[in-house]
């Protein structure tokens, strides 16, 4: 984790208050080499000199746009880019995403949810082997293991199957959340639910078969009637 | 094009009645012309005839009744009666040189055409030949010798001649007709282009060339108002975008300290207090901001849609979990009716969920005593239209009041202040449903809860199966 404090970023803004501001949330969050350029070609020569880790762009600049820095950027380097922008335009997000910019923040915005989104950059392009993990999570006396496939419960192993372990997972990425049957549909067949209705019911009723103490008096994977599912998880 | 057979129809109807009114015309004319010009005073051989019938009396002393004697000098004729050895038996103001014996050469040759230049007729008498003359070129005479088969079938003849005639004018008018037809159908496809809003340039030729200069004239004043308009429209759209980007810089200094303020733990609980507050109102200008521009840019069609193909009732459920999600106060209760899941619109996801969220807090917004919220979709086959219904069974309006709810907060049409919430959030799902091809329609009445319409054009089978 504090290998990742040491990388230097690069925050490109044309408001210096901005960019202080900024600044003053990493060197909170406990980022030590942080760099500043108000414009298009101050960038670039930092860019060039100290080869910084991840840059913060700006998208309206004195002397041009931040798409045509990233390009620029991205003849010199690969860093991870961010983009800041005032302009919350769906266009602008897209063309950002599209040039290859990792993120993309609307300002104004809550400091927290930057240092966030940044730090999930660094890890993902600076923390190699972390082959993204499926989740492990507990259901009273029952171990629901994604990654392995099984759940757990009295020393047996009980098996998932594919759509089952989709479908489990889709529950405990929005758990304590409605999760409408269209999601799941998504999630599990890449379609809609138009179609599905029949085969995502027996689905349920079989994940309940295994992780419901009682299947016919659901306590985890509840039932909202019209809308979808609901998986309760209790926090630790 | 329709009209055009139409037009060419009522033309052939005219020319072809206009036609036969002349031909009668004519032969009405002619007629009285005839009447007139020919039967003036009695006709030469009509003279003659009485000339023959009044002669009486013997050799050398003929008589003639007064009657004869008189139409005869009122036309100005001589007479005679020539025997039958050729001499003249009886004379009436004879000229002189004539009174001399015929031959039968002679009367074969006048009894034709003329004698000494006097249009001459003749008429039989018990003793010979009854002559009559008029003065020199005062009468012209003409033979007519016709083979009997020829005039037998003069009537048909005739028809057909009148047939020809009408087949002619047909055919004539069928063709300036058609003509006139080529030169204004470009004219009328300029009007109805017009009509549509689109920019229109005809080629100024044939007799109607200063019509198509002015149409011409017409679409160029049309499309430079409408670039007028819409450069207004841009600007204004640009300004509101311009202004939220540029609240937004500094606002995202005041969002980030206040919230550095609230989240700092060495700081005393009632200063982070405040400070959260002020995180709080500064989220509330955020979305404020962001509405504004959303509804501006609908407003003026600038909004880009990201339209694909979906089910009215996966968006309205997905609506109701988030609202349910975000934790929905226990004094609503939110009931889902969904109808037939098989139609789909062309929709923006986004913008839909948007309306429906913002229908939904207007229902809650306006009872904080709590209600019972409802959404409905379903179809209808009649109109094609997908339709999804947000109501609640709260306090109501009264009807007079709901087209003041579509109209834009401060707009000038607006007759009543809003009463609370920022007043977005119906105008902008009115205008959503409209970039959709669609409409929003409210009905309300005091006391008996409030209901918003969304209708929305439905896919047809064929764009259902584009990928």
């Amino acid at each position: 984790m504090d290998e990742l404090k040491q990388k230097k970023l690069l925050i490109v803004d044309d408001e210096p208050e901005i960019r202080k501001m900024i600044e003053h949330f990493l060197r909170k969050e406990g980022f030590m080499r942080i760099y500043q350029a108000g414009d298009c070609r101050e960038a670039l020569e930092l860019c060039r000199s100290i080869q910084p880790d991840l840059a913060i762009l700006d998208v309206m600049l004195p002397d041009g746009d931040g798409f045509s820095l990233l390009q620029a950027i991205r003849h010199i380097s690969n860093l991870p880019v961010l983009f800041l922008s005032a302009k919350g335009q769906d266009e602008d997000r897209i063309l950002g995403l599209g040039l290859g910019a990792d993120d993309y923040i609307v300002k104004p915005f809550l400091p927290r949810e930057l240092v966030l989104r940044l730090t999930a950059i660094l890890r993902r392009v600076y923390i190699p082997h972390t082959p993204e993990k499926r989740p492990v999570f507990q259901l009273d006396d029952r171990l629901i293991d994604l990654e392995a496939g099984t759940i757990r419960h009295d020393g047996t192993n009980i098996p998932l199957t594919a759509k089952e372990i989709a479908l489990l997972g889709k529950f405990y990425e929005n758990h304590n959340r409605i999760v409408t049957s269209d999601a799941l549909c998504q999630a599990a067949w890449g379609d809609d639910y138009y179609g599905y209705e029949n085969t995502l019911m027996v689905h349920i009723r079989r994940i309940r078969e295994k992780i419901e103490a009682n299947p016919s008096r659901p306590a985890h994977l509840l039932t909202v009637r019209g809308l979808g599912y609901k998986l309760i998880v209790k926090e630790e | 094009m329709e009209g055009t057979s139409r037009i060419i129809k009522r033309f052939v109807h005219a020319t072809i009645l206009i036609s036969l009114l002349l031909l009668a015309l004519n032969a009405v004319v002619l007629l009285i012309w005839i009447g007139s010009g020919i039967s003036d005073g009695a006709s030469p051989s009509a003279v003659v005839h009485f000339v023959s019938d009044d002669l009486h009396g013997k050799r050398d002393a003929y008589a003639i009744a007064p009657r004869s004697q008189q139409l005869l000098e009122q036309n100005g004729a001589w007479a005679m009666l020539i025997d039958s050895k050729g001499y003249v038996a009886w004379k009436f103001q004879l000229p002189a040189e004539l009174e001399r014996p015929y031959s039968l050469a002679d009367v074969a040759k006048f009894s034709r055409s003329f004698l000494d230049d006097y249009p001459v007729f003749t008429w039989e008498h018990p003793d010979g030949l009854v002559v009559v003359g008029y003065r020199k070129g005062s009468y012209a005479k003409y033979q007519h010798i016709l083979p009997v088969g020829w005039v037998e079938n003069l009537p048909e003849k005739a028809f057909f001649l009148l047939a020809g005639n009408i087949v002619l004018a047909l055919l004539l008018s069928l063709f300036i007709g058609s003509r006139l037809i080529a030169s204004i159908r470009p004219l009328t496809s300029g009007i109805q282009a017009l009509g549509a809003d689109k920019p229109v340039q005809i080629e100024p030729k044939g007799v109607l060339a200063n019509l198509a200069v002015s149409i011409n004239h017409v679409s160029a004043l049309l499309q430079q108002k409408n670039a007028a308009l819409k450069a207004r429209d841009e600007a204004r759209s640009n300004w509101i975008s311009g202004v939220s980007h540029d609240i937004r810089t500094p606002l995202s200094m005041l969002l980030g300290y206040a919230s550095d303020i609230a989240d700092s733990p060495e700081l005393p609980a009632e200063q982070r207090r405040l400070a959260a507050i002020m995180r709080q109102q500064a989220e509330r200008i955020r979305s404020l901001v962001s509405d504004l521009n959303l509804v501006s840019m609908l407003e003026y069609e600038m909004q880009p849609l990201g339209k694909k193909p979906l089910r009215l009732s996966a968006v309205a459920r997905q609506a109701a979990s988030e609202l349910l999600n975000n934790g929905l106060d226990e004094r609503y209760q939110l009931e889902v009716e969904l109808g037939d899941e098989s139609p789909q619109i062309d929709g923006d996801e986004r913008l839909l969920l948007r309306a429906l969220a913002n229908l939904l807090q207007n229902s809650i917004d306006h009872n904080p005593a709590g209600c019972q919220l409802r959404i409905q979709t379903f179809f209808d086959p009649g109109n094609q239209a997908c339709h999804v219904v947000v109501s609640d069974n709260g306090n109501g309006i009264s009807p007079d009041e709901l087209p003041d709810l579509l109209e834009l907060p401060y707009a000038s049409k607006r007759k009543r202040p809003r009463q609370n919430g920022h007043g977005f959030g119906l105008p902008m799902a009115e205008r959503i449903a409209k970039a959709h091809g669609g409409k929003l329609s409210l009905s309300s009445e005091v006391g008996k809860g409030f209901c918003a319409s969304m209708e929305l054009p439905a896919l047809s089978q064929k764009e259902k199966s584009k990928p």
